[in-house]
């Protein structure tokens, strides 16, 4: 009874019939000529892949920035995400990487980097003459919206520095911060551990590495690898113990879910246990949900919240859970985007060569966060180059789903982005 | 939890849909991906055929009693489609799509395929009624140079042989885009653009003949269609109308929209990319249904559930070399052929049509699957669609009108006995 989708990347690609709904979809060839599309990228030009071809015939597949939308409205099951990354890692293999990629792809180093001296690390890098410099001579986009370090530590310091403040339980989740918590955004963190806990979880939060998407999605495959080994030595033991591993970055769960073991082809019993046993926090807030769990204690909140469930999110494909409960906050308006895709992909919008792609691409987000009225303060995504992007598209501050939720418990202030101090 | 999981987005599935949450029942779609409507021509085929015969129906109405007993048509009868079409028309009506017929409620419209031959339809879009062969007004069929899978010379040529006079014409493709390689649907969502539209409409004003009608390949907008129709006959001061293209399917792609965008008004969601591959059952029972996802199956419970995943070629039933075939979700029984030697007769055009294609999940009078013995298989499923037995909607050109007529009343089926247990 088992479809296509049970079937491996490349036995997927017979299943495609050129119906072309993948191509009618996909943001990136509605709008450039560039990318071809992902039936002539994908399934098409694997043909000309098979067995060990030296050169791939299409470098175009660079072009491809990997939202997944095709995966999504294949009526087929055909895996022509995947087979282009696979793609993409095979020109890597034969023609090396650029600089500027590798950078891009060791998010988790940048990262401590910068966190050694966050301030002068800011302003190194997003003065507008650094900014000109790394567009000259990086080839990353002097507009595209980079991060800034956080400047009051990593979320594990602030896990450390408030330890005996963190509830102890019997029952316990596993949290996986990802690199933008950990570096820039330690109060997306602090917000997850805040609604954990609202609901008597002890969180564990185990060493782990970058989860290797910005790896995977730049053709490094092996470098990945060894990330997803840490992480599987980290972090396998607990999932295979029955502790669910929650992140709150969509894209780094789903590479524990899916795209590290099935690009790179692990399939151990960790491996397997550490896919099986993560969830984004929404899905997981879900389950609790469904069994009757979830608290409802909300204060009211007027605000009407366009939220936009990133393509790594429904890539998931567990539906849009963030919506869900959202909507379950009296008083909040949540408006669903049904555009396709932000455009910045990860890495792809910070490319010089990609930025304004990225900027066509996410025009349909853009115009829809803005349609809906002079009232909205915030939007709301998941992902954090997502809602970078669309901060950078709109100029509205953007807010991950769980700090609105938070907010909504009352334990976090969603302007200054600081948990609330509990009365004790 | 939800009264209805529908499991299928093309048609039946989604009129279902709408007849159950018109009545207050909370439903949700899942869909392995977006299929069948992309790649419709974006009519509403009734009965063009019937089994074993050479000639096509004159009044299809009439001809659905002359099918034979355990076609879906004979559930509802000429009462129950005649009304599952008028909910479609009034739905389409609203969200801007008007779809007509002839002018008598009993006959086809005949209009051109991608290849110019005649096809019988029975309700049409705005956009494609224009193209009506019992009209003798001489057709231009206009394509663009370099514009795949449309062939203006194929279709005019076709259409003359059959009695229609038609010319073909070519304009360049930089009429509607600078873009290279553009398919069917990057085409429409380029003439939204009112000024597009109004430039393509002075370009065949040109070269359009007194009397002649435009026949465009079916790109005229995607989001903005009424508007770009309008504009085009404005200025070309010549009635235009569309011919269906290969897929993907602007006027199926304009139906797919309309109705995801009908379903979210009345508090449906439509999730495509879950794929339904398991189910928990509890005696007759069904309790949920397990789809597809990155890591664990999603648990979908529902307390009734609606099979409309489509036939051997939508992918609600599948099969291996030997000719073995089985009904994706549930594994219900099926009246498919279970042996490759018995799928196709030796003629390839037989007038009787392909065992295969009329095998499906046998139902009762309530739309819910049986056995052989005519038992019911599961106390909570119904099924509706092309995954049905005992139609054959590539010979009967019956497609669409299967698809509503069993979606609708599979639908209100499920709202009675909601209703009941309530």
């Amino acid at each position: 009874m088992h479809g296509i989708s049970w079937q491996s990347v490349d036995h997927s690609l017979d299943e495609c019939i050129k119906c072309n709904i993948c191509t009618a979809y996909c943001p990136v060839a509605s709008i450039t000529d560039l990318f071809p599309g992902p039936k002539y990228s994908g399934p098409q030009a694997q043909r000309f892949r098979e067995n060990g071809q030296p050169h791939s015939p299409d470098h175009a597949v660079d072009y491809c920035s990997g939202c997944r939308v095709c995966n999504e409205v294949c009526p087929s099951g055909v895996k022509i995400a995947e087979l282009n990354a696979r793609a993409r890692a095979q020109i890597v293999a034969d023609h090396g990487l650029p600089l500027r990629n590798r950078l891009l792809g060791r998010n988790e180093l940048l990262g401590k980097a910068g966190s050694l001296a966050p301030g002068l690390a800011n302003f190194a890098l997003h003065n507008p003459i650094s900014r000109i410099v790394a567009e000259k001579v990086m080839g990353i986009a002097k507009e595209a919206p980079l991060p800034t370090w956080s400047r009051d530590g990593t979320f594990v310091d602030w896990m450390k520095r408030t330890a005996s403040q963190r509830l102890r339980s019997d029952k316990k989740v596993v949290y996986f911060h990802g690199c933008a918590t950990m570096h820039y955004e330690p109060f997306v963190g602090k917000a997850a551990v805040a609604v954990m806990e609202h609901h008597g979880y002890e969180v564990i939060v185990p060493p782990q590495n970058c989860c290797g998407l910005p790896m995977l999605s730049n053709g490094e495959f092996k470098a990945a690898e060894g990330y997803h080994r840490n992480n599987v030595a980290h972090l396998g033991g607990y999932a295979l113990a029955g502790y669910p591993v929650i992140g709150t970055s969509t894209s780094c769960t789903l590479t524990l879910k899916e795209e590290a073991p099935e690009l790179l082809d692990m399939h151990g019993e960790a491996v397997t246990s550490l896919k099986m046993g993560t969830w984004d926090i929404f899905e997981w807030l879900m389950e609790i949900y469904d069994a009757g769990e979830l608290r409802t204690d909300f204060q009211e909140m007027e605000m009407v919240l366009p939220y936009h469930a990133p393509c790594q999110a429904r890539a998931h494909r567990v539906g849009k859970p963030a919506l869900e409960i959202l909507a379950l906050i009296p008083g909040v308006d949540v408006r669903e985007s049904h555009a396709r895709c932000c455009g910045i992909a990860g890495t792809y919008g910070y490319k010089v060569e990609k930025y304004q792609i990225a900027m066509d691409v996410g025009q349909e987000l853009f115009d829809f966060v803005l349609d809906q009225g002079e009232e909205v303060e915030y939007s709301a995504c998941d992902s954090e180059t997502c809602r970078w992007q669309m901060e950078h598209g709109t100029d509205l501050p953007s807010r991950h789903p769980i700090e609105i939720l938070a907010a909504a418990y009352g334990l976090y202030d969603m302007e200054t982005r600081e948990l609330v101090e509990q009365a004790t | 939890m939800l009264d209805l999981l529908v499991i299928g987005a093309g048609l039946s599935g989604m009129m279902a849909a709408y007849a159950a949450a018109r009545d207050g029942l909370r439903v949700r779609v899942i869909a392995k991906g977006l299929g069948s409507m992309h790649w419709s021509a974006g009519g509403v085929d009734l009965l063009g055929y019937l089994p074993g015969e050479e000639d096509a129906v004159v009044t299809p109405l009439t001809a659905l009693d002359a099918l034979p007993a355990g076609h879906p048509y004979r559930i509802p009868g000429q009462e129950g489609v005649t009304e599952a079409l008028a909910l479609f028309q009034e739905i389409m009506g609203q969200s801007g799509l008007a779809y007509t017929g002839a002018p008598s409620a009993d006959s086809n419209l005949s209009l051109p395929s991608p290849v110019g031959a005649a096809r019988p339809v029975y309700l049409a879009p705005a956009g494609q009624r224009g193209g009506d062969l019992d009209d003798d007004a001489p057709i231009l069929v206009m394509g663009f140079q370099g514009m795949r899978d449309f062939y203006p010379e194929l279709i005019a040529e076709n259409l003359t042989r059959l009695g229609h006079p038609a010319r073909a014409d070519f304009l360049p493709l930089d009429m509607i885009t600078n873009l290279r390689d553009r398919n069917t649907i990057q085409l429409a969502l380029a003439l939204d653009e009112p000024e597009r539209a109004k430039r393509l409409g002075q370009a065949l004003k040109v070269r359009v003949r007194s009397g002649e009608r435009i026949g465009l390949p079916a790109i005229l907008g995607l989001d903005e269609h009424p508007r770009t129709l309008e504009i085009l006959a404005a200025e070309s001061g010549a009635p235009v109308f569309e011919i269906p293209t290969l897929p993907p399917s602007a006027p199926g792609v304009r139906l797919h929209k309309a109705l995801r965008a009908t379903l979210l008004d009345a508090g449906v969601r439509v999730e495509a990319g879950m794929e339904a591959m398991g189910f928990e059952r509890e005696g007759k029972r069904i309790r949920w249904v397990e789809t597809e996802t990155a890591a664990r199956p999603l648990k979908h419970r529902a307390s009734h559930f609606l099979l409309a995943t489509g036939g051997i070629l939508g992918g609600g039933i599948d099969s291996d070399h030997t000719g073995k075939a089985w009904e994706v979700v549930f594994g219900l029984p099926l009246t498919t052929p279970q042996a490759r030697s018995q799928w196709f007769r030796p003629e390839f055009l037989d007038p009787r049509g392909q065992p295969v294609f009329r095998g499906g999940v046998p139902v009762n009078n309530e739309w819910q699957p049986v056995d052989g013995d005519g038992q019911v298989v599961y106390e909570n499923v119904w099924a509706a669609g092309n995954v049905l037995a005992h139609t054959d909607p590539i010979l009967e050109r019956s497609l669409e009108g299967v698809a509503i007529a069993t979606g609708v009343a599979a639908g209100q089926a499920i709202v009675q006995r909601a209703g009941g247990h309530a």
